[in-house]
């Protein structure tokens, strides 16, 4: 016991320190078309305290680099959670992986299994993974978003 | 909230997006973390967003389509004639499906003396007395999500003519509620979630219809006389030619037609004298329509449809 708490306090304040450098938090909203009194159509983005299957959702992901030196190879992964079927990324220069998250390439690029062994080009429904990398550092101080949407199966 | 940042990268294509039936079950939790890493000088940094996790929320949508493939043919005062109808539950959790049957439409010829709703227990398609479970709308079938069920309607029909129709209604509404599209139970998903209504409303309905077909059959009798000189007397020795004309009318048909009829007193049948449509029968009671007893003639016509006639023919003598 006595051996854990030392090394606790050893490796809890340069943790601490690393982990606060840069923050990511994330977010997740509706997007629902509402028909206006003159008839046209509007896109309005809610919090969202109710889902149903169909519903369109926009996954947020936004950092922030609170320290003091730049963060370099910056790399965001997203798993899609089950229920969630991917449809579009909002931000460029994302990579996607289709197979749990072993290979990461453009959709373009990526091919699944389909029945009768003959492998097919990949939808975005099949996206398992959305990644994105900078290519720049966050210099400290700096923020930004990346965003993908995806619908309630 | 940051949603002014990204509204305008909202694309066209999205607003067209329609909700889809059923998918995933109400209650199901969706939870998205995302995972960073980075440099910081030399060691490789690896950090987890928060968790955002919502439940996904009971969508409520009954469909109603009637079943049978036309009109449900009966006869005139017939009682427990059946119409089927499928209820499907279209949302994307367990719903009870609460009935009621409109047997008084309105523009209709008649409408059923009663009708009685039972559900198809054992899930055939067909319904089974004593099988098929009465509907209780104490506690209404419930339906998993996507499920369909078959709905009966037994009506007992009035004393109606050849041809007439009646309407008969069968609604089923989601018994968490139903109204316009997006209208929301709080609390009251399946999974513990909110229960929002779908874009059928949570209710629907469709018509099933009874036709009457029925027919009636109007026999002519009439009597040609042939006397041994040559002319149409009355006398002992002429040879009386009777033809029966059997006309059905009306669109049904009828069953198990017998023409019979008695040889009149003070006359012998000539034997081997009956034909129909014109085509000799024998007297015996055999594989042939045709027989006599001894006492009177019959031809059986067997299943008649409206519309058509047959001639009966046969011929005694004036003893």
């Amino acid at each position: 016991m006595k051996y854990l708490i030392a090394l606790f306090a050893l490796i809890a304040p340069v943790g601490a320190l690393l982990a606060n450098q840069v923050a990511l938090d994330s977010e997740v909203f509706v997007e629902r078309s509402v028909e206006q009194a003159d008839g046209s159509v509007t896109v309005v983005v809610e919090e969202p305290t109710r889902v149903v299957p169909g519903d369109s959702l926009v996954f947020v992901l936004s950092y922030e680099n609170a320290g003091a030196e730049p963060a370099e190879n910056f790399v965001v992964t997203n798993p899609m959670p089950d229920a969630v079927a991917f449809v579009e990324a909002i931000d460029g220069g994302a990579v996607y992986s289709v197979d749990g998250g072993t290979v990461f390439a453009p959709l373009t690029e990526l091919r699944v299994a389909s029945d009768g062994g003959v492998d097919r080009a990949a939808q975005p429904v099949d996206v398992t993974h959305i990644r994105w990398t900078l290519t720049e550092p966050i210099a400290p101080g700096a923020s930004g978003q990346l965003r993908f949407r995806g619908v309630v199966r | 909230m940051r949603p002014a940042l990204w509204l305008s990268a909202l694309s066209p294509l999205f607003i067209a997006s329609a909700a889809h039936a059923a998918g995933t079950p109400a209650g199901t939790p969706i939870e998205n973390t995302a995972t960073a890493s980075y440099d910081d000088g030399g060691s490789t940094v690896t950090v987890d967003s928060n968790t955002v996790s919502l439940i996904v929320d009971e969508l409520l949508d009954i469909a109603v389509t009637w079943a049978d493939p036309g009109d449900v043919i009966a006869a005139p005062d017939e009682d427990g004639v059946v119409l089927a109808f499928t209820v499907t539950n279209g949302g994307n959790g367990p719903e009870a499906a609460a009935l009621t049957v409109d047997p008084n439409r309105a523009g209709d010829d008649f409408d059923p003396d009663a009708v009685t709703l039972f559900v198809d227990t054992d899930g055939n398609g067909t319904y089974d007395a004593g099988t098929d479970t009465l509907y209780n709308a104490g506690s209404p079938p419930v339906l998993a999500a996507e499920e369909s069920i078959t709905v009966f309607v037994l009506g007992d029909l009035p004393v109606a003519s050849d041809g007439e129709r009646s309407e008969v209604q069968l609604t089923a509404t989601a018994a968490t509620g139903s109204g316009t599209p997006g209208t929301v139970f709080a609390g009251q998903g399946d999974g513990g979630g909110d229960a929002v209504v779908g874009s059928t409303g949570a209710t629907a309905a469709d018509s099933g219809f009874y036709a009457i077909l029925d027919a009636d059959l109007d026999l002519t009798k009439s009597a040609t006389v042939a006397d041994p000189f040559g002319g149409a007397t009355q006398i002992p020795g002429a040879i009386v030619t009777y033809r029966l004309v059997a006309e059905a009318t009306g669109s049904g048909s009828l069953a198990n037609v017998v023409i019979t009829d008695a040889i009149p007193n003070d006359t012998t049948y000539v034997n081997g004298s009956i034909t129909l449509d014109g085509g000799g029968l024998t007297d015996a009671a055999d594989a042939d329509a045709g027989a006599f007893d001894g006492s009177g003639i019959s031809v059986v016509l067997g299943t008649v449809a409206g519309g058509s006639s047959n001639i009966i023919e046969f011929q005694v003598v004036i003893d």
